[in-house]
């Protein structure tokens, strides 16, 4: 059997970046044949084509990973880099929706009454459900880390019970968050501020269910024994994905929820 | 002596749930083993006929999907003659 002379990861051909990519064609152009002939099977199919690329995909780099032991100092060091640049690229993308939100509301134009929040819009209390979420994803913030101290010291209760803390806490927040939108005497509807608020708070909503998910896997796999003290990357890069999610939120916070009512 | 009683505690938590816990076995040396075996499979089909079998849906999905989304399109871009 030939073996590398080299500590790099030569893959082994796979099928699910061409899923994935039909995957894509998929959703995309199903969501125009949903809006222009009201059927939602091409979209579907787009969707569970994706969820199965997704666990497929994720599943092959674990085995690579912590089962072929691929992932060698080197190699980690490129999947470190991958994640800081995705995540980067996510800072731009939440950074439009913030530049949208205060083109409009630095300036507000006489079709809004001159002010901001526009006239006829009750905004929400920061200082109710707002600053519970604050509060909530804060504590979180603390629980992953605390997770990740105990990975390192090999304390396998606390770290699966501390992470299980940091999903709860997820969970809570998405339920709290979603109360808010059902009871918001606003909807997206509602001019600007219905269309920056929403499109703002709703993507962050969905990063942070991405984000919990990314750490239920991460809960699975403690439990399995797939991290070690020394070697546990895919934590490491749902932890910073989940304070990434953090910041955006006190971010949102500050500009949208305080200083925007 | 605090590290002792610490210990105590840890050593009955633990023999008191293992009986509860005996399916969470570590499992990692024989996956190790498996996916390191030396058998010219690829890392997505190395794990067994469920790997093969989720392969096969997903590609028959792949497949189908190409299939109806240019019918879909194609469909789309035909003038529909009105009666």
């Amino acid at each position: 059997m030939a073996h590398q002379a080299h500590a790099y990861h030569m893959v082994d051909p796979s099928p699910w970046p061409l899923t994935g990519a039909i995957a894509a064609l998929l959703m995309t152009s199903g969501l125009a044949i949903w809006f222009h002939f009201h059927s939602t099977v091409l979209m579907t199919l787009g969707l569970i084509l994706l969820l199965l690329t997704m666990y497929q995909w994720w599943r092959d780099i674990i085995r690579e990973g912590t089962f072929q032991g691929h992932h060698t100092p080197p190699v980690q060091k490129g999947l470190r880099y991958g994640m800081i640049l995705f995540i980067t690229s996510e800072v731009f993308f939440f950074l439009g929706f913030f530049w949208a939100f205060y083109h409009s509301s630095l300036a507000p134009t006489p079709e809004l009454g001159g002010c901001w929040p526009p006239t006829g819009i009750t905004p929400l209390d920061p200082f109710e459900v707002p600053l519970l979420n604050t509060a909530v994803l804060l504590a979180s913030g603390v629980t992953v880390t605390w997770a990740h101290h105990s990975i390192m010291e090999g304390e396998r209760k606390q770290a699966i019970q501390s992470l299980t803390l940091t999903i709860l806490l997820g969970l809570y927040f998405t339920a709290l968050q979603a109360t808010e939108y059902y009871e918001a005497p606003f909807t997206i509807a509602d001019g600007v501020y219905g269309s920056t608020f929403f499109v703002a708070t709703g993507f962050h909503g969905l990063h942070v269910i991405i984000g919990s998910t990314f750490l239920a896997v991460c809960l699975l796999r403690q439990v399995q024994y797939h991290f070690t003290s020394e070697h546990h990357f895919g934590f490491e890069a749902a932890a910073w994905y989940w304070h990434f999610v953090d910041v955006v939120w006190l971010f949102l916070y500050v500009s949208i929820y305080w200083w925007g009512s | 002596m605090f590290r002792h009683l610490r210990t105590l505690q840890q050593v009955s938590r633990r023999t008191l749930s293992s009986t509860a816990r005996r399916q969470l076995e570590n499992k990692v040396p024989h996956k190790q083993k498996m996916f390191q075996e030396d058998n010219g499979m690829p890392v997505h089909l190395k794990g067994g006929t469920t790997d093969a079998l989720l392969y096969r849906a997903t590609m028959a999905l792949t497949v189908f999907g190409c299939g109806y989304v240019l019918y879909a399109l194609i469909d789309a871009a035909l003038p529909k003659k009105k009666d």
